[in-house]
């Protein structure tokens, strides 16, 4: 695998950390569903979704236009 | 009860991310591989978050839900007090408001912002549950608009039509007189210290 692409794996890896974490907290909510676990899944659950989602289309638009795809 | 759905979703969603997140290096090196992380990392985990953020503000406009804190628990209780004139009682045993959601039905309000401020209130109270204390007292935070009644009664024949209701029409329509100035209780709370309970046949 090329640096490069290992550089891309290696941020899409760090999105997909972010994503699963923020699917796993909603997840742990979900089985104790209590006003509390609903706003913690609501403000930091979805949020870290958002952001490992964002990480992601960052690392594809860096990797295009570090290619000049753009 | 658990949100089966809810958790069959997100554990999908869960395991999905964990195998995208090994088999990164591979996928990005071919184009249906780098669709397949742009489904699996951002369209399907954003999608997922917004059922289950949806789902969870349906679930908190359930009586069930409001009653999960114990404070509220004897305001539950009031929905089953042997009584024709506390309205709680009254609308909860006549079905005259849907009993999954009788809370929400009567203490949101029904203009355009409503229900945010419903569920800022409900963000409110889940403050004073964990960090700042319930007061001694549950009061509701401003006096009860009629608007809230009406929006149910306002052209009830029973309503319109009410020997009481006719010489105060306008001013209950105004908000000048206030419902509860002559429908005073609203939860019977002596009588669920008494433990005067209505018993269905």
């Amino acid at each position: 695998m090329s640096s490069e692409r290992a550089e891309v794996a290696r941020k899409i890896r760090r999105a997909a950390v972010l994503a699963g974490l923020g699917l796993a907290m909603q997840l742990g909510a979900a089985f104790h569903w209590t006003p509390a676990t609903f706003i913690l899944s609501a403000t930091i659950g979805a949020p870290l979704v958002l952001i490992g989602g964002a990480l992601f289309l960052a690392a594809v638009w860096r990797n295009m236009r570090d290619k000049g795809a753009l | 009860m658990l949100p089966l759905s809810v958790i069959i979703a997100l554990t999908v969603g869960v395991a999905i991310v964990a195998f995208l997140f090994f088999g990164a290096g591979a996928l990005a090196g071919h184009t249906v591989g780098r669709v397949v992380l742009l489904v699996g990392l951002l369209a399907l985990p954003v999608l997922l978050s917004a059922g289950n953020i949806s789902y969870g503000f349906h679930q908190s406009s359930t009586t069930a839900f409001c009653l999960s804190c114990h404070e509220m628990r004897p305001h539950g209780k009031s929905l089953f007090v042997d009584s024709h004139q506390a309205l709680a009682a009254v609308h909860y045993q006549n079905r005259l408001v849907d009993r999954e959601t009788v809370c929400y039905s009567c203490h949101k309000d029904y203009a355009m912002f409503g229900d945010v401020k419903a569920k800022l209130n409900g963000l409110r109270h889940v403050w004073a549950h964990y960090v700042a204390g319930v007061p001694q007292k549950i009061e509701l935070y401003q006096p009860y608009p009629n608007s809230n009644c009406l929006h149910c009664h306002d052209d009830m024949r029973r309503f319109v039509e009410g020997p009481a209701h006719k010489p105060v029409l306008s001013a209950l329509y105004a908000g000048t007189t206030s419902c509860l100035s002559c429908h005073r209780v609203a939860h019977d709370m002596a009588k669920v210290e008494a433990g005067e309970f209505w018993q269905a046949q």
